[in-house]
């Protein structure tokens, strides 16, 4: 901490002298002489003065423009009445009348609502006409209605070039983010998330298991409280966040007061009830059994052709055959097909999810000071019991003008944030969704005794919902203080410490009633408690300046100081008295852990804008950032960027043209850096200590062993990006086009690269790849109707995106049996498959492309499929009409591939007997010559059914989906005020309501892990769910 | 500006750039770096542990590289989801197979951790770090390396011979490929050379290696080999130490009850401990035990086992679900601490047995194969005829070690794999290098015949 204030002084010293040392001007009263002709220009909204507004008398040559106070005067023989002609930028020209010297307050109407709309850029705003990059709004109210615990899974549809996946149904649960393609392969790539200047973590700390998903952190953050959101896409706009922007930044400004204005208190309620669309078709119990039969008749067959006495005696006897029918003879008989039942296990575990929604906030302001306190409660259960994620959160945003030079303000969220967990994705033991859904129908929920009978691996249902016990609790705040000074009229100095501290407290607890903690471990508890401690210090210094009548000139240097520190402390026992006893501290056996991990990041910043006339605009910035996680000859790494763009519409043959209303180019280049999610201590080598032995002197002694082979070469991820954008306004603004067309390139991927065995390490921690990403954005806003009383309006956005790995020193194989592949020429996400060419309808056997006498060689795998799409986007349409509005909005994604596991694992053929469910399609099986099918004959033989990489799993997962509906009625003013209220507004919310979709599981949307590297496994995750909400918005 | 600010603002960037420094170098906590592992006597035992906890990892000796050993025998069966599992059974083992690549890298970390102690220790400048201690770490490591590269030698026998610690990631790029003879002499080289570095326990540790160890591990290395009379030598060497290595009775005494561990019956077993678990029950308990029965006895073993005539009371290496299902019980404990029963006092009696047989002494072979039969509570075996002992031996291995890796190697060195499995493919003798492996070599492993 030392270090590091000492490491910022440098910037601040220099400053605060220069403060003492510069008196500054008083602004005050302009002594005008001899004036004849003289206003002021306001904007016609705001009621602000408009600077630099261009006033000519027509039919002369005079002209002048406003000063900062909005005046105008002029020394002019002309008398009046006159006639102004007033342009300002971004306003409509006016002509006005004028029969008193002194004209007064004139207001101008802002020419598009739009373009004058306040963007958030890097360390400053500005209006979006004067933007050089991409940026992408989306304002808080969207981010709120849909019953998921974060707001990034909100944004899906809402801005183009951010690709959504939600991957999972269950509430709080991590999702998959991408702005403008996929760049790294170990280093992060989620974008970089910012909360009213504290960079966020946003990598889950989750270290209990439930099963390969993990919770995500951002739903710690009311989205509530969200007054708007930007995405910056492009170098031009994340080259100042330098090494932290490679993947985007999203920057999220919570809501605050406003001065001198009256306490504002409002109450919005809401409640509602989600449910699983549709669900897996699961063959019955007698179909399961009938298929088993004939896989064993297939089997049996083949066996005796084969001459394979093991076969023969293997399959001589059907499973379910009479239970009196040689009763002794391996396999046991199960009794006939008619005779069994059919478990119903999937409706045990799925079932309404009640949703409730309540916020509360306070906003206000008088002339020093401006506050917004807000609180909120939300409890979403999810569709698959037990699970349910609820959190409490409270607001303070807090801002306080010390004198007209100086502003200290405050921002803190605090929350508790609750999960009731549940294993849902891979693996048998104490998976809730898997047990439900791979389980054969057939088995019986109870054994003969009465007691829970638990079937191939999995635990029992109802054993599990009525013990689950795994849950977390975090508390969460983000926090900052800052200070602004404005040292010169034109200088501002701004600095601010800002903390984000994250409690994450997990417990797990398996009785011995489930497998996991069943004797012989007799309970199984886990405790971890997880510290996320991020602190940051920054100093800006910008200087904005009009020189002359048309020269606009920024400048901003700054510097950032980081430290992120992720402490852990975990405990497990085993061997419990009783299913009463659950602290670990009454356990027999108890296993302590500590890990402590700790990155320091200290950066310097600059940027330099300048445009001409609100035509020509140019922008350079650069960053240099050190970080501790390289070597010392590698630390640092220097991120530039420059910008331009040209707004046409200023231009004199336009600027009259009410047909073209707007009419920028933009273009970018720059470069960022990416060094987040590899380990802190990447490039050293390193011994771990975690290697004791019991040698036989009493108990376990330490041991050492190498653990990190050492890469003192290991540098910055830099991504390089191009960027070309059009935005295009017509008929007066109704129509608005914003398109993009970007290409990025990686170099130096940060990878861990597989080394060969014989050095003892499987892999180095190297800068090895290249990737590409290439893509178009483009977004359209139209007015379709603006009446009185009728408007509609829509909105649509449509991304593409094309990566490529362009090297790649060996291919990388991802998740169990290699289901995907990395490799050099191929996109990220890759499917590694035998292709299905199809079942001959004579003999029912599979072909495979590249089989070779049955047999089917490693040669003939081969990338097939990928899991992103090829386009996605959303379309949004709100009407209104007196005080109801309509809002609707569908998500789409076309081209993706989905590799469907519960189907590979539920149509196995008979392979997998007692073991695992059989789903309805495996009835479609192969059964006689001259069936045509794509599912293969039953039989244990051949490669029918024992090729785990079969294509026929990967399945289309395009989709078109209802997102969201949602219809309010607000009352009217005259019946509000006669209640003394002043806004009353009710709602109702429909959200997933309909799925357009050629996927056979329930859900395109899936993925069974959140390993960054895996998507489009669809393995144990619950569907998206439906949900209706209503609700009551009060402002008082 | 004045010269106050101008001077001011040197001193605060000086500062700032040497703090900045300071700031950027942050060390970890639970990981040292590579220069200082090895300084002295205390850092040279721990890792000495290190290296024995690698070579008792779940991907070595823990479990998966036992599978090598039992899994394409006949004693097992699949009863998993998973072809990487199944491929051993049936001997159709892609090079792609996953488990042949973890095995593989675990056997080279051992290696490599082995390599720094033999390297490193010698070098040490510590005063107090007698010579008797530095040779019995370093005769401790060369045993391990030995059995590594005797390990490495007998599963895919082509591969690269590794002396030296491993410091970045290009020292070993122009290891050549070695024959598998090359590297079984590797393998006995370091055995010689930790002869006479190590002595004979005064008190029995079977946790660690030492002197007799070594005889052991030679033992079966010539029995391997053919050289049956060095293969009698160093098995009788061991067998004369009745203080320390002793049949125990009945059989399961060995194994059971769940506080065994170190008998006499161990020459070398590695320990876990509620830290350092042994995920090996897990793949042979069934899932109302906490495990997953990954594979499970075949019916012909459960069959043998509980014939009193063949398996006698080794019928306790197997168990019975509820339901009905066999399920394989050497490793069962709860927390799961077994041992990893490397090298058994009977392996040595039956090393000896067949060594005898071998060198046309089959009368005197049946005393020593008799002592296991009598322990395991059966008849004594009594036909001198030199085919039908060789024979009696190998049946008996397979119900002895029925559940230890042996069972293939062993079909494999008397080349009978073809008679009793059918696996008449001599290339199929050796696995295939993992498919990653000879991609990553750039051209120096060059894959096995056949595959």
């Amino acid at each position: 901490m030392k270090i590091a204030i000492a490491c910022s002084l440098g910037l601040l010293l220099p400053i605060i002298s220069r403060a003492q040392s510069n008196p500054v001007p008083k602004s005050g009263t302009i002594v005008q002489h001899n004036i004849s002709l003289s206003g002021k220009i306001i904007d016609g909204k705001t009621l602000q003065p408009l600077e630099g507004a261009v006033v000519h008398i027509k039919g002369t040559t005079h002209e002048v423009q406003t000063n900062q106070q909005g005046d105008f005067f002029f020394r002019t023989g002309q008398k009046v009445p006159v006639i102004y002609q007033i342009s300002a930028l971004g306003y409509q020209l006016k002509e006005i009348y004028v029969d008193n010297p002194n004209a007064g307050n004139i207001p101008l109407t802002e020419l598009s609502q739009q373009l004058n709309d306040v963007v958030v850029v890097g360390y400053d705003t500005r209006k979006r006409r004067d933007l050089t990059s991409a940026i992408s709004s989306v304002k808080g109210a969207d981010v709120v209605t849909l019953p998921v615990a974060s707001f990034d899974a909100q944004l899906q549809g809402r801005a183009a070039g951010v690709q959504i996946n939600s991957n999972t149904g269950v509430p709080g649960d991590g999702v998959f983010v991408r702005v403008r393609g996929t760049t790294s392969i170990n280093a992060d790539n989620n974008p970089l998330y910012i909360v009213d200047g504290v960079f966020i973590n946003n990598t889950s700390l989750q270290t209990v298991s439930t099963g390969g998903r993990s919770a995500s952190v951002l739903a710690d953050l009311n989205p509530a409280d969200i007054e708007n959101i930007e995405v910056l896409k492009d170098a031009s706009a994340t080259a100042i966040y330098g090494s932290r922007g490679a993947n985007g930044v999203v920057i999220i400004t919570t809501k605050r007061g406003n001065y001198n204005t009256k306490a504002r208190f409002n109450v919005d309620v809401s409640g509602g009830v989600a449910w699983a669309p549709k669900l897996w078709d699961l063959t019955t119990g007698p179909q399961h059994a009938e298929l088993i039969n004939e896989f064993y008749r297939n089997s049996l067959a083949d066996a005796q052709a084969a001459g394979d006495a093991a076969g023969i005696a293997k399959y001589s006897y059907l499973p379910f055959r009479s239970k009196t029918d040689n009763p002794t003879a391996t396999p046991a008989p199960r009794g006939l097909p008619s005779e069994q039942q059919t478990y119903d296990r999937l409706g045990e575990v799925f079932g309404n999810a009640g949703l409730q929604n309540y916020n509360l906030s306070l906003a206000g302001g008088n002339k020093e000071t401006k506050y917004y306190i807000g609180g909120g409660f939300a409890k979403q259960e999810s569709i698959l019991k037990p699970m349910a994620f609820d959190r409490v959160s409270f607001k303070l945003n807090l801002d306080q003008r010390v004198n007209d030079r100086i502003t200290v303000g405050t921002s803190n969220s605090f929350s508790r944030s609750y999960r009731n967990q549940g294993r849902a994705g891979d693996g048998p033991q104490g998976g809730l969704l898997q047990a439900a859904l791979h389980t054969p129908t057939y088995l019986p929920e109870v054994n003969a005794d009465g007691t829970p009978a638990r079937w191939a691996g999995f635990d029992n249902v109802q054993v599990l919902l009525n013990n689950y016990d795994v849950n977390t609790t975090s508390l969460r705040y983000i926090g900052n203080l800052y200070l602004d000074a404005t040292i010169l009229p034109d200088l501002k100095f701004r600095s601010t410490f800002s903390l984000d501290y994250d409690n994450y407290n997990e417990s797990e607890y398996w009785n011995n009633q489930t497998q996991l903690g069943a004797a012989p471990t007799n309970g199984l508890a886990t405790s971890a408690i997880t510290q996320n401690t991020a602190w940051i210090n920054e100093q800006t210094l910008s200087y904005r300046k009009r020189l002359g009548t048309n020269h606009f000139l920024g400048i901003l240097v700054g510097n950032t100081l980081q430290s992120n520190t992720i402490a852990v402390t975990s405990a497990q026992g085993t061997g419990f008295a009783s299913n009463s006893y659950k602290n670990i501290s009454s356990a027999a056996t108890r296993i302590a852990g500590q890990t402590w991990t700790k990155v320091n990041l200290a950066s310097f910043f600059s940027r330099i804008d300048y445009n001409y006339a609100g035509k020509y605009y140019l922008e350079a910035s650069f960053r240099a950032d050190g970080s501790s996680k390289f070597g010392d000859d590698t630390k640092w790494g220097y991120f530039p960027a420059v910008g331009a763009s040209w707004r046409i519409k200023e231009e004199s043959f336009l600027k009259n043209d009410n047909r073209i209303s707007d009419l920028k180019v933009r273009a970018s280049y720059g470069i960022t850096g990416n060094q987040a999610g590899i380990d802190n201590f990447a490039s050293q080598g390193l011994w771990s200590g975690g290697f004791g032995y019991p040698d036989g002197s009493s108990g376990d002694q330490p041991g050492t062993a190498p653990q990190q082979l050492s890469n003192l070469n290991l540098q910055w991820e830099r991504t390089s990006q191009a960027n070309a954008g059009l935005d295009l306004g017509l008929l007066d603004g109704r129509i608005n086009l914003t398109a993009d067309f970007y290409y990025k390139y990686t170099n130096n991927v940060l990878l861990r690269l597989p080394v060969a065995g014989v050095t003892g390490f499987g892999n180095i921690n190297s800068n090895a790849g290249e990737i590409s990403n290439k893509g178009y954005e483009i977004g359209i806003n139209t007015i379709n109707v603006a009446g009185k009383s009728f408007r509609w309006s829509s909105n649509l956005t449509i991304s593409g995106n094309k990566n490529r790995i362009e090297k790649l020193p060996t291919p990388i194989y991802q998740y169990n049996r290699d289901w995907i592949i990395m490799q050099e020429g191929s996109p990220m996400y890759s499917f590694w498959l035998y292709r299905q060419l199809g079942v001959d309808a004579k003999t029912g056997n599979v072909i495979f492309e590249g089989a070779q006498n049955g047999k089917l060689p490693v040669s003939a795998r081969q990338v097939m499929g990928n899991a992103m799409p090829k386009f996605f986007g959303g379309f949004s349409n709100s009407f209104s009409w007196k005080g109801f509005d309509l809002g609707v909005l569908f998500s789409f994604q076309y081209g993706n591939d989905v590799y469907n596991l519960n189907k590979f694992f539920g149509e196995g053929g008979g392979t997998r007997d007692a073991n695992r469910v059989l789903m309805a399609d495996q009835l479609n099986r192969w059964q006689k010559p001259g069936d045509v099918t794509d599912v293969p004959r039953l039989t244990a033989y051949g490669l029918n059914y024992t090729i785990d990489q079969n294509s026929r799993f990967l399945e289309d997962g395009s989709f078109l989906r209802l997102k969201q509906v949602s219809l309010s009625y607000t009352v009217p003013k005259s019946l509000s005020q006669r209640l003394r209220i002043s806004q009353l507004r009710v709602y109702v919310i429909g959200s997933n309501l309909w799925l357009l979709t050629n996927y056979t599981g329930p859900d395109p949307e899936a993925n069974v892990t959140s390993i960054q590297t895996v998507q489009g496994l669809d393995l144990g995750t619950p569907p998206q769910p439906r949900s209706v909400q209503a609700g009551i918005n009060l402002t008082l | 500006m004045n010269s106050f600010i101008k001077y001011s603002s040197i001193l605060a960037i000086a500062i700032t750039l040497l703090s900045c420094k300071k700031f950027l170098d942050v060390k970890p906590q639970d990981s040292v770096s590579d220069e200082q592992t090895i300084v002295d006597k205390t850092s040279a035992q721990t890792a000495l542990r290190g290296t024995y906890r690698k070579l008792a990892a779940d991907g070595y000796y823990g479990s998966l590289f036992q599978t090598f050993g039992y899994l394409p025998g006949d004693n097992v069966q699949w009863t998993g989801s998973q072809s990487v599992i199944q491929q051993f059974i049936t001997h159709n083992i892609q090079a792609d197979n996953g488990n042949l690549a973890t095995v593989w890298s675990a056997i080279y970390a051992t290696i490599n951790s082995a390599n720094h102690v033999i390297t490193k220790v010698p070098l040490v400048k510590d005063a107090t770090f007698t010579t008797d201690d530095r040779n019995q770490i370093v005769g401790e490591a060369l045993f391990i390396r030995a059995l590594s590269y005797f390990d490495l030698a007998r599963t895919w026998g082509n591969v690269q011979i590794t002396l030296t610690p491993t410091l970045t990631a290009t020292d070993k790029d122009d290891t050549r490929q070695s024959t598998q003879e090359q590297v079984y002499a590797q393998a006995l080289a370091d055995l010689n050379a930790a002869e006479p570095l190590l002595k004979a326990p005064a008190t029995p540790n079977p946790v660690r290696a030492n002197l007799e160890t070594v005889w052991a591990l030679k033992a079966r290395w010539y029995l391997y080999r053919g050289q049956w009379s060095d293969a009698a030598t160093y098995a009788s060497k061991v067998l004369t130490n009745l203080k320390n290595y002793q049949l125990q009775q009945p059989y399961s005494a060995f194994f059971a009850p769940a506080s065994t561990v170190a008998t006499k019956e161990s020459v070398l077993e590695l320990s876990y401990s509620a830290t350092y678990t042994n995920g090996h029950r897990n793949y042979w308990q069934p899932p109302a035990n906490g495990g997953t029965r990954q594979w499970a006895p075949a019916d012909a073993l459960v069959t043998l086992l509980n014939d009193p005539k063949v398996g006698g009371n080794r019928s306790a290496l197997i168990a019975k679900t509820s339901a009905g299902l066999w399920y394989g019980n050497l490793y069962y404990r709860s927390p799961a601490t077994d041992p990893t029963y490397l090298i058994r006092i009977a392996e040595l009696y039956l090393i000896y047995a067949e060594a005898l047989a071998q060198q046309n002494r089959p009368a005197d072979a049946l005393l020593p194969l008799n002592a296991i039969r009598v322990r395991a509570g059966l008849d004594p075996f009594s036909n001198p005829d030199k085919a039908a002992v060789l024979q009696a031996i190998e049946n008996e291995r397979r119900v002895e070690f029925a559940l230890e890796p042996h069972r293939w190697f062993d079909l494999v060195r008397t080349n009978r794999a073809g008679a009793v499995l059918g696996v008449t493919d001599v290339n199929k003798y050796l696995f295939p290098i993992p498919a990653q492996e000879v991609r990553l070599s750039n051209g120096k492993l060059t894959q096995n015949l056949g595959y």
